[in-house]
């Protein structure tokens, strides 16, 4: 009733293909965006952007990016953690070299820096598959965090080995560093994960989208129906390593501060690909519910005791959280195997035929 | 009409009182952490912690007459919870403990802005010791550098370190890689060869390769820089490897009473420099045993309680308590804010008469912090395992902070200029 399609005619071909096909998607989409642009601003505390909103929306931009390798094209990496390290190493050169750059473009541009390791490590991609190239991916992890400590370049021959970042301003207000307001940082991450997401969507829809999608279904079929493997699989590395690189910058400039190598290391990688599972492997909401479940739901657990006046030892709290998150991943998953975005989806359908299941 | 004004009064009281019940207390968080991969040696130095406020609230009603509010908040070691916790104690918090040398490189830059002090005994990044450039943080009594110092004087104490080989074994983390500066100044200087071997937060655990590194290298000393697993791994290997034991020396996180327990006997003559020594004898200990233990309000046990990491707890509490006081007594307030409680963390006199009046007898060194010298430089024991306990091996050494002052103002410069716009204290022109 609520959710009715019927009597929405498309009388053109453009209506037809449009991003939202169905009005009460773009409306749901348009509540969203003004809740994530407007009133949410409004009413946040400091602590909830920090704790909250900043993280949540960087975590799902990485999980983004690497829902296009595993998700679209099918191709395991356990390496994000170490992509993300490059776009945070890149950015912190580029600005350290040139101090005078915009800092949003510096973060664009980092993408590119770990497009390009990407692509190098995946072109063992080509020759193996699956668990295989999840293992070398795994050897991408390794050797990039190893780079980190050893090549003292890229964190300037600081004596603690960790890269800090520095007050950057544009025209005057600043956006990273200790002196930026919440809210700046907030509405510069709010913006490169829109225009990300803005960009993913519609490349998923498109030829690339469909390139990828017969290559994750079977590569042999897609190679017969002369679709080019290498190109790909290689546009995929490229792409999802720039999203990844990106989410890897904006994770150390705008919402950690500061970052040691080993903050890039192998539990972050796990991190995003438990965001990308459990949200939906092939799906771009579906990150966003990832994230919502892995990053922000401990946040808001942890605030539980004290909300309701119980008083409980901070430790206990942890413990109890961990089985509490623990134990909601392992519901929604047997629920919908398929991640939170095909639950979504289901609950939708139903919505679109309520109340007249056939 | 009427009712109105009467309801917005009821609300402005309800305020008002509702702001004075809040203040009652001195809220004092602690980022704790009782979980994750360095639990075991968090659990004790937090319930050191914890059991000093303790003690102090159920004896003297806290401090000025005011309880203090040790609420904890855990980050399990992480990075991330710590920025979690520190944005969520920020707000009432008249001070911020982030306890992991990662969280305090986060939190660091921030409590500038925030106007926080920040309290790392013993920990940190060791050119917070110039007060002028770091205003808001502390790390008394005594820094990394400190105990890089004191660690030579005590080898050289044992003859020439000329032509010597020292292996500095560390944690390869920005906490390991600390002394690094000072160490290097020493080698050129006193001609003995500084061999830097990195364990990897992933190696922790397996240091084989790293003490085959040791054994082909032959050192005349092994100096490690360690926490959590890594002192318990580098300990057996030691004992493993046959590595005479009177020749390692660690910092004093690496002096911790379970990792040598399981060794026992053969790790017999283990060193570890430390500004705190567990005096089970001390008033303070008696006075944690009527009001807290025997309460029933501790988490802590009877051999924990022996061991150093616990009484370094205490020895933590006891320093923000006594910058507390001091605040108080400065500003003639009990329930100071963060802002008072700085100064008061800058004006600590800590006397052997006031140690001894505060019944930490043997316990800390004496020391003092001033406006510009944010750590006191307290120097510190040998402390030397003898089978069964840590105990003291030589007389308070004193770090030569002279010698490396050049060098401390200079990272606090750099950190300053990398960070600008970076407030200073331009008040304070006495040096350390």
């Amino acid at each position: 009733m609520l959710y009715r399609t019927a009597g929405q005619f498309k009388t053109s071909y453009q209506a037809d293909q449009a991003l939202f096909p169905v009005k009460q998607d773009a409306f749901l989409l348009g509540v969203i965006l003004l809740l994530a642009w407007v009133i949410l601003p409004m009413v946040a505390s400091e602590f909830v952007f920090q704790a909250l909103l900043i993280p949540v929306l960087i975590f799902s931009l990485a999980a983004l990016g690497l829902n296009i390798l595993t998700g679209f094209a099918g191709q395991l990496s356990l390496g994000t953690g170490a992509f993300m390290g490059v776009g945070a190493y890149a950015c912190y050169k580029m600005v350290s070299i040139f101090p005078e750059m915009n800092l949003i473009v510096a973060i664009l541009l980092s993408g590119f820096f770990s497009a390009a390791i990407g692509v190098a490590f995946g072109i063992p991609s080509l020759r193996i598959k699956g668990f295989y190239l999840a293992i070398a991916t795994l050897a991408a992890q390794f050797f990039l965090v190893w780079l980190f400590e050893k090549w003292a370049w890229l964190y300037n021959y600081n004596a603690s080995g960790a890269i800090q970042v520095p007050n950057l301003d544009i025209f005057g207000i600043f956006v990273s560093g200790p002196q930026a307001a919440s809210i700046t940082e907030y509405y510069v991450v709010l913006f490169v994960v829109s225009l990300l997401t803005m960009v993913c969507i519609n490349l998923t829809r498109g030829t690339l989208g469909r390139t990828w999608k017969a290559t994750r279904d079977m590569d042999i079929a897609a190679e017969l129906i002369g679709i080019n493997l290498m190109k790909s699989k290689l546009t995929a590395f490229a792409i999802s390593s720039y999203i990844v690189g990106v989410a890897g910058a904006l994770y150390v400039f705008l919402w950690k501060g500061a970052a040691e190598p080993n903050a890039f290391d192998i539990p972050l990688s796990f991190q995003v690909l438990f965001i990308a599972i459990i949200g939906g492997l092939g799906s771009v909401l579906g990150n966003y519910l990832g994230a919502i479940l892995i990053v922000g739901l401990p946040v808001v657990l942890n605030l539980v005791p004290n909300a309701l006046g119980i008083s409980i030892n901070s430790a206990m709290v942890e413990h109890l959280n961990v089985m509490i998150v623990g134990g909601l991943i392992v519901f929604f998953l047997i629920v919908e195997p398929h991640g939170l975005n095909q639950l979504w989806r289901l609950i939708r359908e139903k919505l679109i035929i309520w109340p007249f299941p056939h | 009409m009427n009712h109105f004004t009467k309801l917005a009064a009821a609300t402005l009281l309800a305020g008002v009182t509702a702001g004075a019940a809040m203040a009652q207390e001195l809220y004092a968080p602690n980022l704790s952490y009782r979980t994750g991969p360095f639990a075991a040696t968090g659990i004790p130095l937090m319930n050191g912690q914890a059991d000093y406020l303790a003690m102090l609230n159920a004896r003297d009603g806290g401090i000025g007459g005011v309880p203090i509010n040790a609420e904890e908040c855990e980050t399990g070691y992480s990075t991330e919870k710590g920025v979690e916790c520190y944005e969520k104690t920020k707000g009432a918090a008249i001070v911020t403990q982030p306890w992991s040398t990662g969280i305090t490189l986060q939190v660091l830059p921030k409590t500038n802005v925030d106007n926080i002090p920040i309290l790392a005994p013993g920990y940190g990044f060791s050119p917070m010791a110039d007060g002028t450039v770091f205003q808001w943080a502390f790390n008394m009594p005594a820094g990394y550098w400190d105990a890089a110092d004191m660690i030579v004087q005590y080898m050289e104490s044992e003859g020439s370190l000329d032509g010597k080989k020292v292996a500095f074994l560390h944690l390869d983390h920005p906490f390991g890689k600390e002394p690094l500066p000072v160490l290097e100044m020493h080698a050129e200087s006193k001609g003995f060869e500084l061999v830097p071997i990195p364990v990897g937060l992933k190696e922790m655990q397996n240091q084989s390769a790293q003490w085959l590194q040791i054994r082909r290298e032959r050192p005349d000393y092994v100096v490690m820089w360690g926490w959590g697993a890594m002192n318990a791994g580098a300990i057996t290997e030691a004992v493993k490897t046959k590595f005479p034991m009177d020749k390692f020396i660690g910092v004093w996180w690496s002096g911790h009473d379970a990792d040598l327990k399981i060794v026992g006997e053969d790790g017999a003559g283990y060193k570890s420099i430390s500004w705190s020594f567990p005096n089970m004898d001390a008033p303070v200990m008696a006075a944690i045993k009527e009001h807290v233990i025997d309460a029933g309000n501790t988490m802590s046990n009877e051999e924990e309680m022996q061991g150093v990491f616990y009484s370094r707890g205490v020895v933590i509490s006891a320093i923000l308590a006594e910058g507390i006081a001091t605040a108080q007594a400065e500003y003639g307030t009990a329930e100071i804010n963060a802002e008072q409680l700085r100064w008061g963390l800058e004006n600590i006199n800590m006397t052997e008469e006031r140690i001894s009046e505060l019944g930490l007898d043997g316990m800390v060194p004496p020391f003092s912090t001033s406006c510009a010298n944010h750590t006191g430089h307290s120097g510190g024991w040998m402390l030397e395992w003898d089978g069964e306990k840590f105990v003291k091996a030589s007389d308070l050494l004193q770090a030569d902070v002279a010698g490396y002052q050049a060098l401390l103002a200079e990272k606090a410069a750099e950190y300053a200029e990398s960070n600008a716009p970076w407030p200073t204290n331009e008040s304070c022109s006495a040096m350390n």
